[in-house]
């Protein structure tokens, strides 16, 4: 006897607003359906049709209120390249710096949705106390704890001073201290290692294949990270190595486990990343051009295409832009996440598995969606979706409402 | 075809792009430098085809290439009386500085918007068609789920987000009722 269980769209087990819709046979699943939720935003439409390339990198910000460094950088690196606008050398660094800082916060956040998935609270609330060390600097460096506004064509918009240094290196302090202790607490407590080794298994075809990306793919023991393949800012200068589980356990299954390792070992990589940037910090300008009227009109006289590509915190990430000259807009833009590409690997994932794993298996390879969704109304076995202005009408009669 | 890749044999950018000259293709390379004391350049192909051969032409890079092309994603522009839609790949992950970009450009004329679907030889690119097709509106000749991707399930046949021309959408461009241009 078949079973459908829908996980989502809006489920208390995950919390993002996709479905999963997992066909069961006792406790076993038997086939696996995403529907992405028909949640799209315009993000690329409003880029295209009524941003200018500037407003278009705070837009980018708010693709991903985690990932608020990668996304903003993708499309300034494609633009960069198409326009020719110069970087200043010390820019390059500190651009290294501020996505280093996002991945360990972004991993650490990571780190406790996962604990809170396999239901174990204690440790979510220790990752989260332990990963505001690293927001306090983001809030000291760039003024704000998420979208941070940091990135512009042709450089940053604030330098790290002298004085914020020693705090940089004071937390880089901080975490090589507690990451033991964080290691042990996912690596070795039983319950942990029961409830995600060999569960959720990815094999390296199926990982190539399905072209997935960041830490989902690396945990199947591929290779792949796009500071390391093909660099981008001063990453030649770091000569990082794509992290994979085997360093550390000298095996690769291709597990959630094996995606716990990596993130864990990926935070180490980046403290160091982050000394060596400090140490060795260019001085000089961080924006080729301050005027930003001047960098418009760059941008508007420029015709050409590019591909933009950054390793984000949750894998590779790729804007692909194409400029007009003289089209006010960006001609064409098309944003791809790491989650789009991601959630594929769900199905090979889940199938053989149990219904208790689904939490902690799709949470795995860190999803990341639009946190958004349309507000669907199901009455008499009938659907319908609720329209924007709909919506804000019924706002407003309840306003009124309250009113009275 | 081995664990994680076609047959081939390693291949620089350039060699790539000699074995797609010589099928006939246009063929071009993008540099950009990156780095500030070790400067290294960042490479990208580009390659024009013809609209019917994008399955051939894809087959052949799987077979050619060491490792399995890790797919990216689909982009496409509104170029007036034609659709261009950009296949984006990248090779030689794995070792320091040697990956690259490539890249198939098609142009599909609007009064035949079709093009054939590429999901047999790569499976991860099924979103990526769904969602060229609703935004789209180029019809992806046997693709096996042809629900929509993103957009709602009642939205209008015959609007298409990411056109520039009378099938974009109308009077999207206010945020609320005062909005004012």
């Amino acid at each position: 006897m078949k079973y459908e269980i829908p996980i989502g769209p809006l489920h208390p087990a995950l919390k993002e607003p996709i479905m999963i819709k997992c066909t069961i046979e006792g406790e076993r699943i038997v086939d696996v359906d995403v529907i992405a939720s028909q949640n799209h935003r315009g993000v690329e439409w409003i880029g295209m049709n009524r941003n200018n390339p500037v407003q278009s990198i705070y837009l980018a910000e708010r693709i991903c209120g985690i990932c608020n460094f990668c996304h903003p950088s993708c499309l300034v690196i494609a633009v960069e390249e198409i326009t020719g606008i110069e970087v200043p050398e010390r820019a390059q660094y500190i651009r290294v710096i501020q996505g280093e800082l996002e991945r360990i916060h972004s991993h650490l956040l990571w780190a406790g949705v996962a604990a809170h998935e396999l239901g174990f609270d204690s440790l979510l609330h220790y990752v989260w106390m332990v990963r505001e060390k690293v927001m306090d600097i983001l809030e000291l460096v760039n003024g704000n704890r998420v979208t941070k506004s940091i990135i512009m064509y042709g450089g940053v918009r604030r330098d790290i001073k002298d004085e914020h240094i020693p705090k940089l290196r004071k937390m880089v302090e901080y975490y090589r201290e507690g990451f033991n202790k964080i290691a042990k607490l996912f690596l070795e407590d039983k319950t942990i290692k029961m409830r995600t080794r060999n569960i959720g298994i990815l094999t390296k075809e199926d990982a190539m294949k399905l072209a997935t990306a960041g830490p989902t793919t690396r945990a199947s023991g591929v290779k792949k990270d796009v500071r390391q393949d093909m660099p981008y800012y001063a990453y030649p200068d770091f000569e990082v190595r794509a992290v994979t589980p085997d360093i550390l356990t000298g095996e690769t299954v291709g597990d959630t486990y094996d995606r716990i390792v990596v993130r864990l070992l990926e935070v180490k990589q980046s403290l160091e990343i982050i000394e060596k940037a400090l140490d060795e910090m260019p001085s000089g300008d961080i924006l080729s051009e301050p005027k930003i009227i001047k960098i418009i009109n760059q941008v508007k006289k420029s015709e050409g295409e590019a591909i933009g590509r950054h390793e984000a915190p949750r894998g590779e990430d790729i804007h692909y832009v194409k400029l007009k000259e003289g089209f006010e807009y960006l001609y064409a833009w098309k944003v791809r996440a790491p989650t789009y590409i991601n959630i594929l690997s769900w199905r090979p994932m889940l199938l053989d598995m149990q219904i208790a794993d689904i939490p902690i298996v799709a949470a795995s390879i860190d999803p990341c969606l639009s946190c958004t969704n349309r507000v669907t109304i199901v009455k008499n076995g009938k659907e319908k979706i609720i329209t924007g202005d709909e919506l804000h009408k019924l706002s407003i009669q309840k306003t009124r409402r309250l009113l009275r | 075809m081995g664990i994680s890749g076609g047959g081939g044999e390693k291949m620089t950018a350039e060699e790539i792009m000699q074995k797609f000259k010589e099928k006939g293709y246009e063929v071009w390379l993008k540099e950009k430098e990156a780095g500030v004391k070790n400067k290294v350049k960042r490479k990208s192909i580009w390659i024009k085809l013809p609209r019917d051969e994008i399955k051939d032409a894809v087959e052949y890079f799987v077979e050619i290439s060491e490792e399995y092309p890790h797919f990216s994603i689909i982009s496409a522009s509104d170029e007036g009386d034609e659709v261009e839609l950009n296949y984006h790949f990248t090779l030689g992950y794995g070792k320091l500085l040697e990956e690259f970009a490539v890249t198939f450009k098609v142009l599909i004329p609007k009064n035949d918007l079709r093009i054939k679907s590429i999901t047999s030889i790569i499976p991860a690119v099924i979103f990526s068609e769904r969602e060229i097709k609703e935004m789209m509106g180029v019809e992806i000749e046997d693709l096996p789920d042809k629900r929509h991707m993103f957009l709602t399930k009642d939205f209008p046949e015959g609007i298409y987000p990411w056109r520039r021309d009378e099938t974009a959408p109308k009077d999207t461009n206010k945020l609320y009722e005062g909005w004012k241009e």
